[in-house]
């Protein structure tokens, strides 16, 4: 028998928004990081904008984005001190141009969906 | 364990804890500095807010929000899996197969009576000395089991297995029997179970079936042939009993040998066992409770 939405395991409800999040936060860190950003700022200017995401998140994504092609790295010092600093490589940047026509193209879908409902 | 001194010993404290779960085959030093950095930020940035250096104790709260080291690390270190999600089902079933209906059978039917005999019909040793095989056996099994399954996780083979099945080959849809609840399953073996031992305990304790008349009550020939649990343990020698000389041999229930209709049996009270005169003709034993 199916749960009632008063009993459902909230573990599970966490795991869909988690996988909701997931692409959602990809999106949202290549958008970030057409201007150049290391960690700490990329994560206060994502929070500023309604976007938590801690340390361990932030950092494994940005370590895959980046031996996929689509961020380049480089550390610097900067305030005393040496901090990695995050951009869009070229490759990122035409990706992230299709990943948002793609976002446009299901938001659409969603709206209508919802509206429909 | 000593204190940290500052803010700043403690996240060193926090990094070499998070270095020891890393990979030792991953570089590491770029992704602990870059954490490092991060929390150091994290810290200043709470300074500013307050305007004074942080207690230990607050930057302790910066890093519980960062999370346990292990767990931090295992989110910087790659899946890693003995056996994929792609191999599981298959080796849950070969293990299961194995394990439950390879080797328990082997070891109940064959070793278990072999043990048996070796032991002298001792039952404990044998029982003992099975369990220890078994035990030994499904570890083994599953341990080289699992090996050969890792193996093929990292090997090239899953892919090429995904590659090469083809759906002409699955096998014609088969209607599917509605399980019946567990509930109803064990149940079921419950009343079964339940069921056997009244069957088998009735030779012996025929009051299970006649309750008081037990006295002068006892199962006809008829029983002794079909309890056969009764015949194999009391053998031929109870035979005789099954008989009394005044009633059918073949009856389903026949009187005891000691019980003799019409006479007073004290031990039977409140019941009088008396002779009578069946209407379809033949003997006939009537039994009634007196006052």
């Amino acid at each position: 028998m199916a749960p009632s939405s008063s009993n459902l395991d909230p573990e599970i409800f966490e795991n869909l928004r988690l996988e909701l999040r997931r692409g959602c936060l990809t999106l949202a860190v290549l958008t970030q990081l057409r201007e150049e950003r290391y960690g700490y700022t990329l994560r206060k200017a994502l929070a500023d904008d309604g976007l938590e995401i801690d340390e361990g998140t932030l950092y494994p994504l940005l370590r895959r984005l980046e031996s996929q092609g689509l961020l380049v790295s480089h550390w610097r010092e900067e305030d005393k001190r040496n901090k990695r600093f995050y951009r869009l490589s070229p490759q990122g940047k035409h990706t992230l141009n299709q990943l948002l026509a793609e976002w446009d193209r299901i938001n659409r879908s969603l709206t209508k969906i919802l509206q429909e409902a | 364990m000593s204190k940290p001194a500052n803010p700043n010993e403690l996240v060193d404290r926090y990094l070499q804890a998070v270095r020891f779960w890393l990979p030792k085959s991953r570089p590491q030093e770029d992704l602990l500095s870059e954490l490092g950095e991060d929390l150091r930020s994290q810290i200043e940035a709470r300074e500013s807010e307050l305007g004074r250096p942080l207690e230990v104790s607050e930057a302790s709260e910066i890093l519980k929000r960062c999370g346990r080291p292990m767990l931090v690390a295992s989110r910087f270190s790659p899946k890693a899996y003995l056996i994929g999600p792609g191999f599981f089902p298959v080796y849950r079933s070969v293990l299961k197969m194995v394990l439950l209906w390879i080797l328990v059978p082997v070891f109940l039917f064959i070793i278990g009576p072999i043990n048996l005999a070796e032991s002298g019909g001792h039952w404990a040793t044998a029982w003992a000395r099975t369990m220890g095989d078994l035990w030994s056996g499904a570890f083994t099994a599953a341990a080289v089991i699992t090996l050969v399954f890792a193996i093929l996780e990292r090997s090239q083979v899953r892919d090429a297995v995904e590659c090469k099945w083809d759906p002409l080959t699955l096998p014609a849809v088969q209607k599917t029997e509605r399980k019946p609840p567990l509930l109803h399953t064990v149940a079921e073996i419950a009343f079964n179970w339940f069921g056997l031992i009244w069957l088998l305990l009735l030779p012996r304790y025929p009051e299970l079936v006649f309750g008081p008349a037990h006295n002068f009550l006892q199962f006809g020939s008829l029983w002794h042939t079909f309890l056969l649990a009764d015949r194999s343990a009391r053998s031929l020698r109870a035979a005789p009993m099954c008989h009394h000389p005044r009633s059918p041999a073949m009856g389903l229930v026949s009187l005891r040998g000691s019980v003799h209709p019409n006479r007073p049996h004290h031990d039977l009270h409140p019941f009088h066992v008396e002779r009578c005169h069946s209407p379809f003709g033949g003997p006939l034993v009537s039994i009634r409770r007196v006052a």
